[in-house]
C-alpha cells in the first residue's frame, strides 16, 4: 500500500473549510436550542464566504469577493436577525425566550441520528466521487462534502418535528447548494448568485411568516399535531 | 571540531525519564494555570513532587481481604508507563532501536492494559466507589475505543504503516501534509480522546470528590502510601504520554533532536514539557469554559470524536483528503 499523496496547501486548505462547513450542519443537526441553531447557520455562511474569499484569491476570480460580501451581508447578518425578529415572541409567557419549543423534538436518540448522519453523509462522499466533474473553482472534494450537507440537511428536516429547525434544515440546505457551486460552477454569472440568494432572503421571510402562522394557530412550534388534519 | 555522540541506550533511557521526571510537573503547571484563570492564587508548580514525596513516606495500608493483586497492580501499571515512552517519538525525530517494538497499537494496547490492571485492582478492594470507578472506566473505554482505531486507520492511510515515527516525518515533510483535513480532523479526535483519557472537563473535574461523576479518579480511593504515590505518577506520566503522542506525532513535531548530539538531546528534553505546557494551557482553558458532562452524555462527546475521526477516513478515501 502507498502512502496516501499530500494536497497541495490550496486544496487542503480548501477542503478543511468544507470539511467545516459539514461539521456545522452535523452541529444543527443535534443542537437543542433554536438560538444556538440560528448562530450555527451563520457560522457555517461565514465559512462559506471564507471558502469564495480563497477561491477568488487563488483562482483569480474577482467577481466571488463580491459574492462572499454579499454571502456574509445575508446569510450571515439579515437572515439570522430576520428569523430572530420573527421567532420572538412565538413562546407564550417568555416574549425573547424562543428556545423550549425544540428540544428534544427530534424523533431519534442522538446516538442514532450520528449514525444515521454518518451513514448518510458516507452516500454522499462515495457517490460524488463517481461524477465526472473538474470545476474550475475549490477542489473536487469540496464536492463530495456539499453533496453530504445537503443529505445530513434533509435529515435534519426528517427527523425534527419542529418548524424552525425544518426551517434552518431548508437554509443550510442552499448553502451546501452553494459550496457545490464554488466547486461545479465558481465563475458562474454573478447577477444569477445574487438572485439564488434574494430568493432565499424570500424564502425567509415566508417560512418566518409560516412559522408565526403555526405558532398562532397551534400555540406551539411542533409539527406533531398537524399529523390529526389527515382525513 | 567532533562532539561525542550520546549511545543510543542512554537516548533511550532519557526517553522514560523525560516522560517521568516531567509528568508531574506539566500537572502542577496544569493546576496553576487554571487556579489563575479562575482568580485564584493556586498551588506551586512543584506540588505533585511534593505530594508524591509525601505518599512515599507514609505507610501503605490494604483492605482486609485484599489479594496480593491489589498492591502488584500499581506497580505493574507504572512498569506499563515506563514501557510505551520507548515506542514513541520522545526526545529523537529518528526512530530508536526498541521503538520498533511494538507500533501506534501496540502503545494503546500497553496503556489499556495499565487501565486494565487498575481496574482489577480497584474491583479487589470491595470498596464500592473504587468498583463504580472501575466499571465506569471499562465502559467509557469501550465507547472511546474506535475513535482510537479510526484515528490509527488514517494514519495508516497517510504513511502506509502504522509507526509514530513516520507520521512525524510525513507531518514535517510538508506544508500540505498539516493542512490536509484528514490530518486536521484526526488530530482533533485524538485531542478528544486526550481529554476523556486524562479525566479533564468536559468528561471529569480533575481535582476535588464529586463522587458521582468520578470515573479515573475514583479507581485509586483505596490505595495509600508509596502504592498511591505510584499511581498518581502513573496517570501523570500517562497524560504527558498522550500529549507527547499528540504533540510529537500529530500537531507540532518539530524541537526534537536529529543527530545523537548532546545539546541537541538536552534540547528536546526541555522542548517537550515546554511545549506539553502549552497544550495543558489550552485543556486548562477548557476546563474553565466548559460545564462537566451528564455521566450519561460523555456518550455525546464521544459520538463527537468519532464524526470526526470517521470523516477522517472517508477525506482520504475519496483522494482529496
Amino acid at each position: 500500500m502507498l502512502p496516501a499523496q499530500a494536497p497541495s496547501v490550496y486544496t487542503g486548505a480548501a477542503n478543511v473549510i468544507a470539511v467545516l462547513i459539514l461539521l456545522a450542519e452535523f452541529g444543527m443537526f443535534r443542537q437543542a436550542l433554536l438560538r444556538d441553531q440560528v448562530r450555527l447557520y451563520a457560522g457555517q455562511s461565514v465559512l462559506i464566504a471564507v471558502l469564495a474569499v480563497l477561491v477568488a484569491a487563488v483562482r483569480h476570480l474577482p467577481e466571488l469577493y463580491v459574492l462572499a460580501a454579499v454571502t456574509v451581508a445575508l446569510k450571515a447578518v439579515a437572515i439570522p436577525l430576520v428569523l430572530r425578529r420573527l421567532l420572538r415572541g412565538t413562546a407564550p409567557g417568555h416574549p425573547l425566550d424562543v428556545s423550549h419549543d425544540i428540544a428534544g423534538s427530534g424523533g431519534l436518540g442522538l446516538a442514532s441520528t450520528v449514525l444515521i448522519g454518518i451513514a448518510v453523509a458516507a452516500f454522499g462522499f462515495f457517490s460524488a466521487t463517481v461524477l465526472p466533474v473538474s470545476g474550475g473553482g475549490a477542489p473536487v472534494t469540496a464536492l463530495s462534502v456539499s453533496l453530504s450537507v445537503v443529505l445530513v440537511a434533509f435529515v435534519l428536516m426528517i427527523h425534527r418535528r419542529d418548524v424552525a429547525s425544518q426551517a434552518i434544515g431548508l437554509f443550510s440546505l442552499e448553502n451546501g447548494i452553494s459550496l457545490a457551486a464554488l466547486v461545479v460552477a465558481a465563475s458562474l454569472p454573478l447577477i444569477l448568485e445574487v438572485a439564488l440568494l434574494f430568493d432565499l432572503l424570500l424564502a425567509v421571510v415566508v417560512f418566518g411568516l409560516l412559522i408565526r402562522l403555526h405558532h398562532g394557530r397551534a400555540e406551539t412550534l411542533s409539527t406533531t399535531d398537524l399529523t390529526d388534519l389527515r382525513g | 571540531m567532533v562532539t561525542a555522540l550520546l549511545p543510543i541506550p542512554v537516548i533511550q533511557v532519557l526517553q522514560v525519564l523525560t516522560i517521568i521526571g516531567a509528568g508531574p510537573g506539566v500537572s502542577g503547571v496544569i493546576a496553576r494555570v487554571e487556579a489563575r484563570l479562575q482568580g485564584r492564587r493556586g498551588p506551586r508548580v512543584l506540588q505533585p513532587y511534593y505530594d508524591l514525596a509525601k505518599l512515599f513516606r507514609k505507610e501503605a495500608l490494604a483492605p482486609a481481604g485484599a489479594s496480593w493483586v491489589f498492591l502488584a497492580a500499581p506497580v505493574a501499571a507504572f512498569t506499563c508507563y515506563l514501557t510505551v515512552p520507548l515506542l514513541i517519538p520522545v526526545l529523537t525525530t529518528f526512530p530508536l532501536p526498541l521503538g520498533y517494538m511494538g507500533d501506534i497499537l501496540g502503545g494503546g494496547f500497553i496503556l489499556s492494559l495499565a487501565g486494565f490492571l487498575v481496574a482489577v485492582a480497584a474491583l479487589e478492594t470491595g470498596s464500592p466507589y473504587a468498583q463504580l470507578g472501575a466499571s465506569r472506566a471499562k465502559t467509557f473505554a469501550a465507547i472511546t475505543e474506535p475513535v482510537v482505531l479510526f484515528v490509527v486507520f488514517t494514519v495508516a492511510l497517510l504513511t502506509a504503516t502504522d509507526l509514530p515515527y513516520a507520521l512525524a516525518a510525513t507531518v514535517r515533510s510538508s506544508a500540505g501534509q498539516i493542512i490536509r483535513p484528514a490530518h486536521v480532523l484526526a488530530a482533533a479526535a485524538l485531542f478528544m480522546v486526550i481529554l476523556y483519557e486524562t479525566g479533564r472537563i468536559p468528561v471529569e473535574t480533575h481535582s476535588g470528590t464529586n463522587e458521582f461523576g468520578m470515573i479515573e479518579e475514583a479507581r485509586s480511593f483505596e490505595h495509600s502510601g508509596p502504592y498511591f504515590a505510584l499511581l498518581k505518577w502513573g496517570s501523570a506520566a500517562k497524560q504527558l504520554i498522550l500529549y507527547t503522542i499528540l504533540l510529537n506525532v500529530f500537531v507540532a513535531p518539530w524541537g526534537l533532536a536529529a543527530t545523537r548530539q548532546p545539546w541537541a538531546v538536552v534540547l528536546a528534553m526541555a522542548a517537550l514539557p515546554a511545549k506539553a505546557c502549552v497544550l495543558g494551557g489550552v485543556v486548562a482553558v477548557i476546563d474553565n469554559s466548559f460545564a462537566k458532562l451528564r455521566l450519561f452524555k460523555i456518550t455525546e462527546f464521544a459520538a463527537a470524536a468519532f464524526l470526526l475521526a470517521v470523516l477522517g477516513v472517508f477525506t482520504l478515501y475519496l483522494g482529496g483528503g
